[in-house]
C-alpha cells in the first residue's frame, strides 16, 4: 500500500534525465530541457533515464555503456537518432526522421521521456540490467611493501586504479598529491564528446591532454548559439535560474525588452566581478571576461563579435594547466564551437600512444600490463570508482591503443 | 514544563520551516527563470522518487561516514535551533553559552560536508569537499566575530539575553554590515548559490555526484533544515528574535525567520559564484577585516554611550 502510494507520487516528479549529446544535437537537447517537467541531472546517479542524442563515435560506445550502468535502478535508456548499434542493449529508440520540424521532434521526444518515466515509476516497465560485467579491470597487482603499487603508501595502480602520488605543484612547488585521470566524454560541464586526460593536484590542473576532440555541433555562430553559450557559463557561475531564463529566451521570446531585462539581471548578479581578470586569455580572443562581455552584448542586441583567427600555438594542453577546476570549466565553455574544436585538436604523439607513457612519466606509470580498462561499472550494482559518476571518465589511466572492449566481454 | 512546550514548539517550528523552505526553494528559481510556477506537490513527488530509487555504492566507500554525514548535518541543524528562544524563557536547551553552541554547530558542519564528499571515494566529490573546507572555514571565522558583536551589547553569550538586549534597538541597526556577513555564512552553511563550493555545477554535483536515492534525499533534507536553522539564528541575533507587538513571540520569530529564509534563497539564485581562489582572497582580505571593524565599532559605541 505504502509502496504504491510512493510510486504514485513518484510518477508526478519531473523526469530526471542524464543526457549524452552526440553530433550536432546540443541545441535541440538544450531546448528539450526548457520544459519544467524534464530535469537535467548533473550526474547519472541522479537520473532515471539516459538520453543518448545524436550520432556517436565508435569509441564512445564503451563509455555510454558504462554511463548506463552507473545509473541507479529503476532506469531506462532512450536513443534519439543515436546510431550506436546494439551497444546499449534493447533500449527504446526514437527516430525523428519522419517528423516535419525540429520542434515537433522535440515535443515527441519529451512525450516519449515522460511516458518512459511513467512506466518505470509504476513498475510496468522493468529496470534495465547492467550491460557490463561487474568485476575489476584487473586483479590486485600491487607492488611495494603493502602491495599497494607505488612508493611508500602511495601511487601505483592497484586493481588498475591509479592512486595519487606526491609531486611538485606548478604554482608554488609544494609537493602535494597528484592524480591523473580521464574526464569526459559526457561530463555535463564539458563540451560534448571531449575526453581529456588531466593531472590534478587538488583542484589545480597540472597537465591536460586531449584524447578525443569534442563532437562537432552546428558551427554557425549566431545570436542563439551565443546565448546558449551564455546560459552554460551562467550555470557554471552558480546562476542556473538565470541560465534557464536565457535558454527560454533562446527557445522562444527573444524580444529586446526580455533580453534587456535578462542582461540587467546578469550584470547585477556580479558575474563580471566574479571572474578573475586575465583568466583564460588567448591571443586574439581576449580573456574570459572579454568573451563574456561579448556574449552580454549579444544579449543586448548587437550581433556576435568576430574574433581574429587563433594563433597556431593555442591549445587546451597549454591553456588549462595552472588553472583551478572551476576556472578551467569556465574557460572551456567560453569559446564558440569552431574555436574550441581548433583548441581541442588531438595532438599527434605517436610515440606516447604506442608506449602508453603518461606525459609526466614519473608517476602514474602503469607497470603491469596494458589491459586495464578502469571502467565505471565493472562492479556490483554499477559500483564505480570514477570521477563523480560522469560518463566515460571511468577508464582513466588506461592505455591508449589497446582495445577498450578487451577487458570484458560485453553482452552484445 | 516550559522546556516541554519549547520542545513541541521546536518540532512545529522545524516542520513548518522545512515545508516553507522546500516550497521557496522550488518556486523562487522558477520565478526568476520566468518559468511556469511549479506546484506545491513537486517537492513531495521528488522525495517519493528518491525514496523509490536504488542507493548506489561506489567502489570501496567509507560506508559508515557516508551514512553518518547527512545524519550529523541534520543533527547540527536541530541542535542549533534548540538554543534559540521562542519566547521569554521558552527555549529547548537553555544555555548560558548559546552562541558557543551555535558556533560549534557551524564548525562541525564543515566536518559533515567533508565526510560526505570524502566517503564516496571518487575525485569530484572529494574536490567539492576540500574546496568547501577552504571556503567555509574563514566564512565561519567571520561569523564568530559578527556574533560576538551581537553579544557585546547583551554582555552575555546566551541567546535569551541577546534578544532581551535588543528591546531598545535591534542589532541590525548596530551592525548592518554584520547582518550581511551573517547572511553570507547562512549561504555557506546551507550550501547555496554563491557559497556552494561543495556541490556546484562545475563538479557535476560535487559531494553529491555519486549519491543516489534515499541518501541524496537525506542530504537535501538536512540542507533545508540547516537553512531553517540559520535563518532562525539570524532573526534572533539581528532582528530581535521573538520581540514584537501584539502577536505572540513565536509568531514573530516565525515571520522574521521566513523573511530571512526567503532572502537567503533569493540571494542564492541572484548572485554569481566566484572561483574558489578569488573567493578565498575576498574573505580573508576584505570580509574578515570588515568584521573586525564592525566589532570595533560596536565596542566603541558601548564604551562611549553604553
Amino acid at each position: 500500500m505504502a509502496v504504491s502510494a510512493l510510486s504514485r507520487w513518484a510518477r508526478e516528479a519531473p523526469v530526471p534525465v542524464f543526457v549524452a549529446i552526440g553530433d550536432g544535437m546540443r541545441e535541440r537537447v538544450e531546448r528539450l530541457f526548457c520544459d519544467p517537467g524534464i530535469e537535467r541531472a548533473a550526474t547519472p546517479r541522479h537520473a532515471a533515464i539516459l538520453l543518448i542524442a545524436g550520432r556517436m563515435r565508435l569509441e564512445d560506445r564503451e563509455d555510454l555503456r558504462r554511463l548506463h550502468d552507473q545509473m541507479p535502478h529503476p532506469r531506462a535508456t532512450l536513443l534519439w537518432d543515436a546510431k550506436v548499434g546494439e551497444a546499449l542493449g534493447d533500449a527504446e529508440i526514437f527516430s525523428g526522421g519522419t517528423l516535419e520540424s525540429d520542434k515537433d521532434a522535440g515535443e515527441a521526444v519529451r512525450d516519449h521521456l515522460e511516458r518512459l518515466w511513467q512506466d518505470l515509476a509504476s513498475g510496468e516497465r522493468p529496470s534495465e540490467p547492467d550491460l557490463l560485467h561487474d568485476e575489476p579491470p584487473n586483479p590486485w597487482e600491487g607492488i611495494g611493501p603493502h602491495g599497494q603499487g607505488g612508493k611508500g603508501m602511495m601511487g601505483g595502480t592497484p586493481y588498475g586504479r591509479p592512486m595519487a602520488m606526491t609531486s611538485d605543484d606548478l604554482r608554488d612547488g609544494l609537493a602535494l598529491d597528484t592524480y591523473t585521470a580521464r574526464f569526459g566524454p559526457f561530463l555535463p560541464m564539458f563540451p560534448p564528446g571531449l575526453l581529456l586526460e588531466m593531472t590534478l593536484q587538488g583542484d589545480v590542473i597540472q597537465a591536460a591532454k586531449v584524447l578525443r576532440p569534442p563532437l562537432s555541433q552546428k558551427a554557425e555562430e549566431n545570436a542563439p548559439a551565443a546565448l546558449s553559450r551564455l546560459a552554460r557559463l551562467l550555470d557554471l557561475l552558480g546562476l542556473p535560474a538565470l541560465g534557464q531564463r536565457t535558454r527560454l529566451a533562446v527557445a522562444g521570446d527573444r524580444s529586446s525588452s526580455t533580453l534587456e531585462k535578462l542582461g540587467r539581471a546578469i550584470r547585477w548578479s556580479g558575474a563580471m566581478l566574479a571572474i578573475p581578470p586575465g583568466l583564460g586569455a588567448v591571443e586574439g580572443q581576449g580573456d574570459l571576461s572579454a568573451r563574456l562581455n561579448d556574449l552580454l552584448a549579444v544579449a543586448g542586441g548587437s550581433s556576435p563579435a568576430t574574433r581574429p583567427e587563433l594563433p597556431e600555438s593555442a591549445h587546451l594542453s597549454s591553456l588549462l594547466p595552472g588553472l583551478e577546476w572551476s576556472e578551467a570549466m569556465l574557460v572551456l565553455n567560453s569559446f564558440d564551437d569552431k574555436t574550441l574544436s581548433m583548441l581541442a585538436m588531438v595532438m599527434d604523439e605517436p610515440d606516447e600512444e604506442r608506449d602508453g607513457h603518461d606525459h609526466d612519466g614519473d608517476h602514474m606509470r602503469h607497470d603491469h600490463g596494458g589491459h586495464h580498462d578502469h571502467g565505471g561499472s565493472h562492479h556490483e550494482h554499477g559500483r564505480h570508482q570514477g570521477e563523480g559518476g560522469q560518463g566515460g571518465h571511468g577508464d582513466y589511466g588506461s592505455h591508449q591503443g589497446h582495445d577498450p572492449h578487451g577487458s570484458h566481454g560485453g553482452h552484445t | 514544563m516550559m522546556e516541554l512546550i519549547a520542545v513541541l514548539l521546536l518540532l512545529v517550528f522545524l516542520s513548518m520551516g522545512f515545508a516553507g523552505a522546500a516550497l521557496a526553494d522550488g518556486m523562487l528559481p522558477a520565478l526568476i527563470a520566468g518559468q511556469a510556477r511549479s506546484s506545491w506537490r513537486r517537492p513531495i513527488a521528488e522525495a517519493a522518487r528518491l525514496l523509490t530509487t536504488q542507493r548506489i555504492r561506489t567502489e570501496a566507500p567509507d560506508a559508515l561516514l557516508w551514512f553518518l554525514a547527512p545524519t550529523l548535518y541534520l543533527a547540527l541543524a536541530i541542535v542549533g535551533l534548540a538554543v534559540i528562544p521562542f519566547g521569554p524563557g521558552l527555549v529547548t536547551i537553555p544555555s548560558e553559552v548559546g552562541i558557543v553552541v551555535w558556533g560549534s554547530c557551524e564548525a562541525l558542519t564543515i566536518v559533515a560536508v567533508f565526510m560526505f564528499g570524502w566517503s564516496a571515494n571518487a575525485p569530484l566529490p572529494l574536490i567539492g569537499a576540500y574546496r568547501y573546507v577552504a571556503i567555509a572555514l574563514p566564512a565561519m571565522l567571520l561569523s564568530m566575530f559578527v556574533l560576538i558583536g551581537a553579544a557585546l551589547p547583551a554582555e552575555s553569550l546566551a541567546f535569551t539575553e541577546i534578544v532581551e538586549a535588543q528591546r531598545t534597538v535591534w542589532n541590525v541597526v548596530r551592525q548592518p554590515a554584520g547582518l550581511i556577513l551573517f547572511l553570507m555564512l547562512g549561504l555557506a552553511i546551507s550550501l547555496r548559490g554563491p557559497f556552494d563550493y561543495a556541490g556546484p555545477e562545475d563538479l557535476a554535483g560535487g559531494t553529491t555526484a555519486d549519491v543516489s536515492g534515499p541518501s541524496l534525499l537525506a542530504w537535501k533534507v538536512a540542507r533545508l533544515a540547516m537553512l531553517v536553522s540559520v535563518s532562525a539564528v539570524t532573526a534572533t541575533a539581528f532582528l530581535g528574535g521573538y520581540l514584537g507587538p501584539l502577536l505572540p513571540g513565536f509568531v514573530w520569530l516565525a515571520l522574521k525567520t521566513a523573511l530571512v529564509l526567503i532572502a537567503l534563497v533569493a540571494a542564492g539564485n541572484f548572485f554569481a559564484r566566484m572561483p574558489p581562489a578569488r573567493m578565498m582572497g575576498v574573505i580573508w582580505t576584505m570580509l574578515l577585516p570588515l568584521s573586525f571593524l564592525m566589532l570595533l565599532a560596536v565596542g566603541t559605541e558601548l564604551l562611549l554611550w553604553g
